[in-house]
């Protein structure tokens, strides 16, 4: 079956075929495909791991003719996109965007386009999945992907940085990049005093409304041939690294220093993360989905325990401070993503089979669920039992926290609003998730009025 | 030739493009020029050279 992302580049596509995942070369892209693989680019991306690796297979599996090469490249764990991703995240992937095009430059060739999608996190690190991205190219050529760079990766980084970290999330609206007119627009003013966004973003969208104002080309007339110097396209990269390197964004938000205003005792952390320990190792699985994982204590937990975490949350600020410890720490085994349980990310694109929904992007083993059904049921109105329903689409097992109304940090979410929640009791929780799941433990976190539950789903 | 690539690389952006090139490779040649000629001066230690932000710069 071929994937209903891979349909933009005709020199090739992405297929599945029992369970593993297929790329095909079509005959468009076969000089190509030489030249990365003779020319030893491949290899030495391969060795730095900047590229995804894969393994040649015979054309005979190839899913359509006219194939001239059949690779079988390693499978991501999650599939994530630049709208799940924090602002180091995105920058990370912009930095190695760059870097692969300098790489082809050095090899005579170069990166033919500069998709935010063709970048993955994989442990703990972005790399290129996308095999296909690396044509033949004169270094005197100007940079086909110059607009995308800019739209998929440098216009939301400098709205997050000098306008809001919420402007990422634009992305999921924009598939094909945020449009320079508009990113130019919702700048602020002074950002036209740095070169580098003057340049790239605020001259880039005039002179793209002005050439959009152009009268169209005469029939069959030749296609403009424009020449740059090799130390030119050396410096426009220098000037784009310079300038995403230039980008800051100093998060502070209420949730990053959640866990440090929470109000449990001590004897109550402890005892929480006892029971969360025993659970997970109960379990015994291999994957888990932490979802509302702030800065990622029980992430830690389970990444300790065996697990490879995503470590889910909606807020960029402890997203983006989650990624940056499990980056210094060097544990690839959790991978912070942005996401609000209460409105995940959608499928978008081409006939919305581009880009996968947040539920339909595998299932873990199991999900932790600590400290986030009163979020959802008194903060966002969900009855438990649309809770619970959500829960078992989500992962045939869960840990699940049960914070009651005597607890303060329900009490401060109904701090300013009448109490139409009867239903948010202990027993309305077993019985609410009594229905998609069989409660296998529940265990009280001493000093605490909270319960923790392992569920299994019928 | 004209462009083979598969995106569109838009009119715009492509004017736009060749005229910074010509502007920046004014400055990046000297920088390139003057870090090159300094780390000569100060011998090259470790055999690569580096660039200002200490990253390898190292092309051809």
């Amino acid at each position: 079956m071929v994937d209903p992302a891979s349909f933009r580049d005709p020199s090739g596509f992405v297929f599945r075929r029992d369970g593993s995942l297929y790329r095909q070369v079509q005959a468009s892209g076969a000089a190509d495909w030489t030249a990365f693989r003779s020319t030893g680019l491949y290899e030495r991306l391969a060795a730095d791991r900047l590229i995804v690796e894969h393994h040649d297979q015979p054309l005979e599996l190839a899913a359509v003719s006219g194939s001239v090469a059949v690779i079988r490249p390693r499978m991501i764990d999650v599939i994530s996109y630049p709208y799940e991703w924090s602002f180091s995240q995105l920058k990370e992937a912009a930095l190695l965007t760059l870097e692969l095009q300098a790489r082809a430059l050095d090899a005579g060739m170069r990166l033919k386009d500069a998709s935010a999608y063709n970048i993955q996190l994989d442990a703990g690190r972005p790399i290129l999945i996308d095999s296909l991205s690396f044509e033949l190219a004169a270094p005197t050529e100007p940079w086909p992907a110059y607009r995308q760079f800019c739209e998929h990766f440098l216009a939301p980084l400098a709205l997050i940085a000098h306008r809001d970290a919420r402007c990422g999330l634009m992305l999921r609206e924009f598939i094909d990049g945020i449009p320079l007119e508009l990113a130019a627009r919702l700048l602020p003013g002074r950002t036209r005093l740095n070169l580098g966004l003057s340049a790239h973003i605020h001259l880039h969208a005039g002179a793209q409304r002005r050439a959009a104002n152009e009268p169209p080309p005469a029939a069959g007339a030749q296609k403009p041939e424009r020449r740059i110097s090799e130390t030119g396209q050396r410096a426009l990269l220098d000037s784009l690294r310079r300038t995403v390197e230039g980008l800051r964004w100093q998060p502070s938000s209420h949730w990053s220093e959640y866990a440090s205003t929470t109000s449990y005792s001590d004897a109550a952390t402890a005892s929480k993360g006892e029971i969360v320990r025993e659970m997970l190792a109960s379990v015994g699985g291999r994957s888990a989905w932490d979802v509302g994982a702030n800065t990622g204590v029980y992430s830690a937990m389970a990444a300790d325990a065996g697990y490879r975490v995503v470590a889910w949350d909606q807020d960029a600020a402890s997203v983006d401070a989650h990624w940056r410890r499990v980056r210094g720490d060097g544990n690839p085994a959790i991978l912070p993503l942005i996401c609000d349980l209460a409105n995940p990310s959608p499928a978008i694109g081409w006939a919305l089979e581009e880009r996968s929904s947040f539920l339909n992007r595998g299932e873990p083993d199991v999900m932790l669920a600590l400290a986030l059904v009163h979020h959802l049921a008194i903060g966002n109105n969900v009855p438990l039992p649309g809770v619970a329903r959500l829960f078992a689409r989500m992962a045939p097992r869960a840990i699940v926290e049960f914070v009651p109304k005597e607890d303060p940090m329900t009490r401060r979410l109904l701090a300013a609003r009448r109490d139409i929640f009867e239903h948010y009791t202990i027993d309305g929780f077993r019985e609410a998730f009594g229905g998609p799941f069989r409660i296998v433990r529940e265990a009280t976190v001493a000093d605490s009025p909270r319960t923790i539950f392992l569920l299994e789903r019928r | 030739m004209p462009f083979l690539a598969y995106i569109d690389p838009g009119s715009g952006s492509m004017l736009l493009q060749v005229l910074l090139a010509g502007v920046l490779a004014v400055p990046f040649f000297f920088r390139r020029v003057i870090s090159d000629g300094l780390h000569r001066i100060r011998g090259n230690r470790d055999g690569t050279k580096r660039g200002e932000g200490g990253e390898d710069t190292t092309d051809r």
